[in-house]
């Protein structure tokens, strides 16, 4: 019903309580025995028609109000939790492929790097061993060079010490006679290129 | 400093003159005197050559000295070259002349080494023999060194004919260096 239409049923009914007071019919010896006030039975029953739309108005709607709101407050959190933890479900299994995609990544990393630094370890080795090999050929060949340069300039050595011994004797043994001679032959076997 | 282009223009110029008047010869020998002055005579050099000495002295001087002795060419010459203060040049014109006037001769001038002197016997032997052989005339400086140790050693133009103990030896030393070398 309207609470208009109860204010106004109130109002009439505190109206006919008022009016009814002081009749007669409406005394408690009338009715048996009965205690019953009529007018005043009838205005409290108007009193509480008029009440019932006030306390609604102001008591119970906004307390109803906040109820509601308590309870979808609560149901928005709980809604909220629900999410996060289905959010939180979803992250941790994300995580967990996550981490164990990584763990594979890693040690195919590693197992990666382990074969590249064998390859680089037997690549360096072949290169030093190489090298070895290119330094221990120029050695022999520069010690080869060195012992023939060595020989070389010993030979030398020796052709200059022979020809200034060969000097010396010749030199000890010429005289002005075989001097004579040797411009005699000059002079008889000189013979000019062509 | 004596410059050989300069010794060789005035050279030409005046062997050409002096080819002119047939006084090569005396030409020469005038420069052999002058150069041979020169280089006795440390006092005729240090004047004929010195820079402060003014032209006319100069000039004056050496007509003194050499007018009566010389051709009047070489003393037209010698006037020339100190009056453009080319005095430095004298030996290289005599040099050159002598180069110029031995082309023009078709002589060639043989330098002569030999260990001992040698004697004129063996010297007009020596000559003869090489202008047969190369038949031309020679004109021959003999000298002595006594590193060539025996023989001698003809040097002409750019050639070298070696009968010395000397250069048998070196040419021994090279055969026997350049055999080594062959053998490594």
């Amino acid at each position: 019903m309207n609470k208009y239409a109860l204010i106004g049923l109130g109002v009439l009914f505190v109206v006919i309580g008022f009016v009814v007071k002081d009749q007669a019919w409406t005394r408690p010896e009338m009715f048996a025995g009965l205690q019953l006030d009529l007018g005043k039975t009838v205005t409290n029953i108007g009193v509480f028609l008029v009440f019932i739309p006030v306390i609604n108005m102001y008591f119970y709607v906004p307390l109803k109000e906040a109820m509601d709101a308590r309870n979808h407050d609560l149901e928005s959190t709980f809604t909220e939790a629900e999410q996060l933890r289905t959010q939180m479900q979803t992250l941790k299994v994300d995580y967990e492929a996550r981490l164990m995609k990584t763990e594979a990544e890693a040690r195919d990393q590693i197992q990666n790097q382990i074969k590249e630094a064998q390859n680089l370890r037997q690549q360096l080795m072949s290169e030093a061993a190489e090298r070895a090999d290119t330094l221990i050929r120029q050695a022999q060949l520069e010690i080869e060079q060195e012992k023939k340069n060595a020989i070389s300039v010993i030979r030398t050595h020796v052709v200059d010490l022979t020809m200034a011994a060969a000097e010396k004797v010749i030199g000890e043994n010429m005289d002005t006679e075989k001097n004579r001679r040797l411009v005699a032959e000059f002079i008889e076997t000189v013979e000019v290129a062509s | 400093m004596a410059d050989s282009r300069v010794s060789r223009r005035y050279a030409q110029a005046l062997f050409s003159t002096a080819l002119k008047y047939d006084v090569i010869r005396s030409v020469e020998s005038d420069l052999d005197l002058i150069v041979t002055l020169l280089n006795t005579d440390a006092g005729f050099e240090k004047f004929v050559l010195a820079p402060y000495t003014g032209r006319e002295e100069k000039t004056a001087t050496i007509d003194r000295i050499f007018s009566d002795r010389i051709t009047a060419l070489t003393m037209q010459v010698l006037r020339v070259m100190l009056e453009k203060r080319r005095e430095e040049e004298i030996e290289g014109v005599r040099d050159e002349f002598v180069t110029l006037r031995r082309a023009h001769e078709g002589v060639i001038f043989a330098v002569i080494t030999s260990a001992e002197i040698m004697d004129d016997g063996q010297r007009a032997a020596l000559t003869t023999r090489l202008e047969s052989v190369l038949g031309k005339k020679i004109e021959a400086e003999f000298k002595t060194d006594p590193r060539l140790l025996g023989g001698i050693r003809v040097a002409y133009g750019n050639y070298v004919l070696d009968g010395s103990i000397r250069g048998a030896l070196s040419s021994l030393r090279d055969k026997l260096k350049h055999d080594l070398l062959k053998q490594q």
